[in-house]
């Protein structure tokens, strides 16, 4: 799974840091989710895409499709 | 939200205290001859107590934290499984065979427990490297 969180992140200009304290996780978990070294469950998906106020299709997708 | 938070920490590193502290003072009254027989299982299951507190605590610890941080505790658990399994039967094979010397080490609870923390903290390394 790919995913826009960096770019929806820098767009706001928070760190890893402060995203994960927004969110309730770890930096890690933050920066593995980023790097796509890890696919959040459901509910953080939601929670993510609830923070940027955007539908969770418009933020993930499934490998080897793209963002418009 | 970095883990482990350190309450749990402190609380961990209590049980884990109080179960050696426990050992330790059991066994000395043992090898004293301060126990009457009658109170024998009493003390020798003494320090087992801390060690069911130590594993309650360990469950709140679990669930104080994040999902990818419960998976690399997970995974880490796997690896110390299967890094006990392969240490201490190759070991007790090796002794059995007489490849090794057979100092009874292998059959001691203190040496699994040794094993045991050696084999989390070696899962611990690999697994969080591979989501850094």
């Amino acid at each position: 799974m790919t995913n826009r969180l960096r770019v929806l992140r820098a767009e706001r200009a928070w760190s890893q840091a402060d995203l994960a304290q927004r969110l309730q996780v770890s930096r890690q978990t933050v920066n593995a989710i980023e790097t796509g070294k890890y696919d959040p469950s459901l509910p953080l998906a939601f929670a993510i895409a609830r923070l940027f106020e955007q539908p969770i299709e418009a933020i993930f997708s499934p490998n080897g499709v793209s963002h418009e | 939200m970095e883990c482990p938070p350190n309450r749990y920490t402190r609380r961990l590193l209590l049980w884990a205290l109080l179960c050696a502290v426990l050992a330790v003072a059991v066994g000395i009254a043992r090898r004293e001859g301060w126990i009457p027989s009658s109170l024998r299982w009493v003390a020798a299951l003494l320090p087992v107590v801390p060690m069911a507190g130590y594993f309650v605590g360990l469950g709140g610890w679990l669930r104080s934290l994040d999902e990818l941080q419960r998976l690399i505790q997970l995974e880490a658990l796997l690896v110390q499984f299967g890094l006990t399994g392969v240490v201490v039967m190759g070991y007790g094979l090796l002794a059995k065979f007489e490849v090794v010397p057979n100092t009874g080490i292998a059959e001691s609870w203190a040496w699994l427990w040794m094993v045991l923390f050696f084999s989390w903290a070696i899962g611990q390394l690999i697994v969080r490297r591979k989501y850094r």
